[in-house]
């Protein structure tokens, strides 16, 4: 019988792919017809353990080699189209001329402005510190590097004068140019130093919507206001912002820094000739929305009305509890604040992320999230939308949000510049029942409101 | 401090999908074609990047073997500077027990050259019994090409470096065919030896001493531009060394000038020796700095390909020996090679050599491939390497400099083991060479060595 | 770029970078547009509308970034003068392109403030631009004279005889006004230089006024954007580099070497406002102060 599943493994020894691009094939295959599963990963130790515990039988093999594990009742076309598109991710540019560089120190003989790194963790070190030793400022996207790490190369960087965003930096804009996860803006005067990208993410889009610009985000990590690293990059950043001639106002985005640190951080504020908002996330400060709001009543400009989106009444029964379910870890916080439950999940968190892309990219831990919800909850979620986010979020999610027994809010953070397309996504969530705001601390308040 | 504007241009390294959102946004990028460092190496690498002595140590190491200028001052019998008792060999230490065969052809060889065994029989039970001792070449600051087997009568090449001091010394290539260098030691192998101890050797030093120091720095950088990698091919430099060497050969010994110039001539591989010499006391001029983790030699034994590091003294990392793949003369194949053997990749870690091959595209099709792999090879060296060859430029890439300095971290980073060209030797002691082509060295020796350089900056700042 | 099935024809997705001048005309409802021009470098299109910047030039990495341009990711497709397109509702069609933007970039990023001392340094080494337009015309000498005294109607009777005086799609007349208002405006709001920007007001509503109709629809475009500012980031370089913010040679090189005259034309312009914000400056002190 030909439709009986057949398994196969194969290795390809010392071919290597991102695990973004990987995840995208091994999605693309497990919905071909006929394909049971499907799995094509770096044969690290983590990955084999998780085929593993799918039932496959992995031959030796060490972490740069490529497996394609598949289960399919004709697993020679999936292993086909695996190749197909693995092919397909790669530039074709076979010229010896062209011959790609194969390490940043080899990258910048080129003259470039800025290195941007977002490869495994433990490797981001080499690559970033390449780009200090070069003089040239550096994004450091991936998470998980150790913070002596992170300390040495924020301490070289002084030494070069350079700045360096991240580790953990998922966000940045400079002079209009996005960086990771950021959203289209326009130029302006405000400038963003952020230890949190969807704390930034969210200022930001509140300030585009209010027809404000932005000058530049400058990213510098979720660890960089602690002890150990000591806010070096937030500290350089803020200098940096006050130098520029483009921003008129800066917006500190941080959850509260280390003490040591916060008086570092409020000393040199005092020194700066440009006005600061902070939105340090603390209970009694002021939070994200009404931070941006803050920014702009002191640059003399109105403040809108965020849009939102109610949704239709349901036939649900009487709301008992909230379910947050984040991606960005800042947002989650925030809702967390206002709507004073525990129960809010940052699938962004290192532990979701180890071995498969962000919630921002791969929407299936959310999906799947939602699917154990009860008639009785309420489920706070956040929609990124911006460069290097899922092209269209309500694809999958908007789907999961209909079928979810809880009543969903969703906190849809973007610009109308952004792919993604605000108002068509939007309209996916309305439609799925959801009802929608552009920002978050107000979803959190009607969130509290249904209960 | 800088100004913040939008980026000219973005170098991106990790996902495909950041880059694409920067392409989007039509900002160009220069994507890094990441991948994984060699397989145990992501501690250590981390440890020895972070060695805050790393870039200054690096920098001034290769700005030593880089600026090195090496000069052939003389020919010297090498019982004037070996031991008495001591042979040397070619590449890590290496015992009877565990030599191959062209290595124990050549050490049999030495021993009846020498007188110090009746026959073949003799001379191996003499060197099983360690009646001789055995030393690398290396670390008597001299190399030799194959088997490399030096021993007192001999005559060696003396160069030194005029910008460092330095001195380094390498055995007179004997020919082509049935030498002793490729483990033949047959009487027409040991015939020519003699011939070169009474006749050979000291004409040469005769001639060199009427014509004092012969630049080889310029020499070489001149062969480079006449189509040698001066590693498999040493056409070029040989006739330019021959075109100095002539006159105050025939002055200094004009009843054997036609004989010591015709063997020269006949021997295209005649520069190699100098050659290597001159890569040797350029490369010695970067050991020993520490902090650095530029590669200071690569040699093998026929069993063990090994390597040392500037910032590591004089320990040695090895691993297998691999068997070159190439072309074979004659009837000879693959089965008939033997490990990679030879004091030769002195070259590569000089920038010479496999690093140099873009300069050569008269050989490419006989190390096996067209002339675009070449120029492939040479382009991917500049991937591990610290530096660009000031004077030895390669004509084809427009004069870059070849790249020159090869740095641990990046072959580890890179998994790109360094493009060593070589001569095959015969498996069976005595057959001589069966072939040449391109091995690749086991990466375990440049792991071991990351490893190790890794251990010693936790001991010096603990 | 992507390429996907549209009802009729296969579109082909790009996106860019958009100078933030022409979201206006992007953003508003659809119009239908023409080209006006086209180079292997670039595409001009003129939309049918009240909105300015009314044309827009479709950019690759290699041609001058005029300040209403928009760059793209990919290549440029192949069109001839005259071929229909349409602008608005966040998109530019034109053939099987459909373009969106990824990117806004602002053509007139603020100076920052700096002092008429080492203004009037800066504007010592301000060399002489290779061969202007128009070498030795009363008119601009007229518009200089005018300028520095802060005399408005000698200022406007120069301004009248230069629009569109010369040759080319921007003739040198309208650059050297460009290179003028952008100037005033810019540095002189960095310089505390109010009688400037005020000049740079008067101007800048005269030769927009009739722009339209008095030289070609680029030029008139671009004098649009010069009064509100927007210039391109070569002229911002030389702003910058009498700002004291980066180099003022290298930047002053780059731009003399735009186009056949335009550089030069756009040079001289900058150098009448740079005098003009010294000496006005000088006699009537730092109003804000």
């Amino acid at each position: 019988m030909s439709d009986v599943p057949r398994e196969v493994v194969l290795v390809r020894r010392g071919t290597y792919h991102d695990s973004v691009t990987l995840m995208r094939v091994s999605q693309a295959l497990s919905g071909l017809p006929g394909v049971t599963s499907a799995m094509v990963a770096m044969a690290t130790e983590l990955n084999v353990s998780i085929l593993r515990e799918l039932g496959f039988s992995i031959p030796e093999s060490d972490p740069g080699d490529l497996l394609i594990a598949v289960r399919a009742s004709d697993t020679e076309t999936a292993v086909e189209e695996a190749d197909r598109q693995l092919t397909a991710s790669r530039r074709s540019d076979p010229a010896p001329e062209h011959q790609p560089p194969l390490t940043t120190r080899s990258a910048a003989r080129e003259p470039a402005g800025l290195v941007l790194v977002s490869t495994p963790g433990e490797h981001a070190f080499a690559e970033a510190l390449d780009a200090v030793e070069a003089g040239l400022p550096v994004m450091i996207f991936s998470d998980g590097v150790p913070v002596w790490q992170e300390r040495l190369l924020k301490e070289r960087a002084e030494a070069r004068d350079v700045l360096v965003m991240g580790p953990d930096c998922g966000t940045a804009v400079i002079g209009g140019v996005g960086l990771g996860f950021a959203n289209v803006l326009r130029p302006g005067p405000v400038g963003v130093v952020a230890a949190s990208g969807t704390g930034a993410q969210q200022v930001t889009s509140l300030l585009d919507r209010a027809g404000t610009g932005v000058s530049h985000v400058l990213g510098v990590g979720g660890r960089d206001l602690s002890v150990e690293v000591g806010g070096l990059s937030a500290l350089r950043a803020l200098r940096m912002l006050d130098e520029d001639p483009a921003t008129e106002l800066i917006v500190l985005v941080s959850k509260p820094p280390a003490p040591e640190v916060a008086r570092a951080v409020e000393e040199s504020l005092g020194r700066l000739r440009t006005p600061v908002v902070r939105a340090l996330l603390q209970e009694g400060a002021p939070d994200l929305t009404e931070a941006t709001e803050q920014a702009l009543r002191a640059l003399g400009r109105p403040v809108p009305e965020w849009p939102s989106w109610p949704s239709w009444p349901g036939g649900r029964p009487p709301a008992k509890t909230i379910k947050g379910v984040y991606a960005g870890g800042t947002l989650g916080a925030e809702a967390a604040m206002i709507t004073g439950t525990g129960d809010v999940v940052d699938y962004g968190d290192d532990a979701y992320t180890r071995g498969r892309a962000h919630p921002m990219i791969d929407p299936s831990l959310r999906v799947e999230a939602l699917s154990h919800t009860q008639d009785t909850d309420v489920v706070l979620m956040d929609v990124v939308l911006g460069h290097g986010a899922d092209p269209d979020p309500a694809a999958s999610l908007a789907h999961a949000v209909a079928r979810a027994p809880a009543t969903v809010v969703v906190a849809l953070i973007g610009t109308e510049g952004d792919p993604q397309d605000l108002h068509r996504q939007a309209a996916a969530f309305r439609e799925a029942g959801a009802a929608v705001f552009t920002s978050n601390a107000e979803a959190a308040r009607h969130a509290r409101s249904l209960l | 401090m800088t100004l913040l504007s939008a980026p000219a241009r973005v170098v991106t390294v990790g996902a495909g999908l950041l880059d694409d959102a920067l392409t989007a946004q039509a900002v160009p990028t220069v994507p890094v074609a990441w991948r994984p460092p060699l397989p145990g190496t992501a501690e250590a690498l981390a440890k020895v990047l972070a060695d805050p002595r790393r870039p200054a140590a690096n920098e001034l190491a290769a700005g030593r073997l880089t600026s090195a200028r090496p000069q052939l001052v003389g020919v010297r019998r090498a019982s004037e500077v070996l031991a008495e008792g001591t042979f040397l060999h070619a590449g890590p230490p290496i015992t009877w027990e565990r030599a191959s065969g062209p290595m124990r052809g050549a050490l049999i060889g030495a021993m009846l050259l020498e007188g110090l065994a009746g026959d073949e029989h003799e001379a191996a039970r003499t060197l099983a019994a360690g009646g001789v001792t055995l030393r690398p070449c290396h670390e008597h600051a001299a190399v030799g090409p194959m088997a490399g087997v030096v021993s007192p009568s001999m005559w060696v090449f003396e160069v030194r470096d005029a910008e460092h001091g330095g001195t380094a010394y390498c055995s007179l290539n004997e020919g082509l065919g049935k030498v002793l260098r490729y483990g033949a030691y047959g009487p027409e192998v040991l015939e020519r030896l003699r011939w070169m101890d009474e006749v050979l050797g000291p004409a040469l030093a005769a001639a060199l001493e009427r014509t004092g120091p012969i630049d080889l720095r310029t020499l070489i950088a001149q062969a480079l531009q006449m189509g040698d990698e001066l590693h498999n091919r040493n056409r070029a430099a040989t006739s330019l060394l021959l075109r100095e060497l002539a006159p105050a050969v025939v002055e200094a010994a004009p009843g054997v000038a036609a004989q010591v110039l015709r063997f020269i001539n006949g021997n295209d591989h005649f520069f190699l020796n100098a050659g290597m010499a001159a890569a040797k006391v350029s490369t010695d001029a970067a050991r020993d700095v520490p902090g650095s983790s530029l590669v200071v030699a690569m040699a093998r034994n026929g069993t063990d390909f090994g390597v040392q590091v500037s910032g590591l003294g004089g320990r040695w990392f090895t691993g297998p020996a691999g068997v070159p793949d190439g072309l074979y003369l004659g009837a000879y194949g693959p089965e008939d090679a033997n490990p990679d053997i030879g004091d030769s990749t002195i070259t590569e870690t000089s920038g010479l050599g496999g690093f140099a091959m873009a300069a050569s595209p008269a050989i490419v099709r006989f190390v096996g491939g067209e002339v675009a792999d070449a120029v492939r090879a040479t382009r991917s060296m500049y991937e591990i390497t610290l530096a660009e060859h000031p004077a030895y430029q390669i004509p084809g890439l427009g004069f870059r400099g070849t790249p020159v300095g090869i740095d641990l971290t990046l072959v580890a980073r890179t998994g790109l083991l360094p493009v060593v060209n070589t001569g095959i030797a015969g498996r069976v002691a005595g057959t001589g060479q069966v072939g040449a082509g391109l091995v690749e060295p086991p990466a375990e020796a440049f792991t071991h060595a990351l490893l190790a350089l890794a251990r010693s900056v936790s001991e010096s700042f603990e | 770029m992507t390429v996907g099935t549209h009802a009729r024809r296969t579109r082909v997705h790009v996106t860019g970078a958009a100078s933030a001048a022409v979201r206006p005309v992007l953003e508003s409802s659809r119009r239908p547009a023409r080209v006006l021009a086209a180079f292997p470098g670039g595409i001009y299109l003129e939309v049918r509308t009240e909105l300015e910047p009314s044309v827009i030039a479709l950019i690759t990495g290699e041609a001058i970034r005029l300040p209403n341009s928009v760059l793209l990711a990919g290549p440029l497709p192949r069109v001839t003068v005259g071929d229909d397109a349409s602008v608005g509702d966040r998109s530019i069609e034109l053939g099987p392109l459909s373009l969106t933007v990824r990117r806004w970039w602002d053509p007139a990023p603020p100076l920052g403030p700096v002092d008429l001392t080492s203004l009037a340094y800066a504007a010592a080494r301000l060399i002489d631009p290779p061969e202007p337009g128009l070498t030795g015309n009363a008119a601009v000498g007229m518009l200089a004279g005018g300028c520095a005294e802060g005399r408005l109607l000698r200022t406007v009777t120069a301004a009248e005889q230069l629009m569109g005086l010369g040759p080319g799609l921007t003739p040198s007349g309208d650059d050297v006004l460009a290179g003028l208002l952008v100037t005033l405006r810019r540095l002189g709001a960095a310089a505390g230089v109010e009688r400037a920007v005020w000049l740079a007001g008067w101007l800048g509503a005269t030769v927009t006024f009739d722009a339209r109709s008095r030289t070609t629809p680029l030029s008139a475009t671009l004098l649009h954007c010069a009064a509100a500012g927007a210039a391109s980031p070569e002229v911002t370089g030389v702003l910058r580099g009498l700002a004291g913010t980066q180099p003022l040679e290298p930047a002053l090189r780059r731009l003399h070497r735009l186009g056949h005259t335009s550089g030069s034309d756009l040079a001289q312009g900058v150098a009448i406002g740079v005098h003009a914000i010294l000496s006005l400056g000088e006699s009537r002190g730092r109003p804000h102060e």
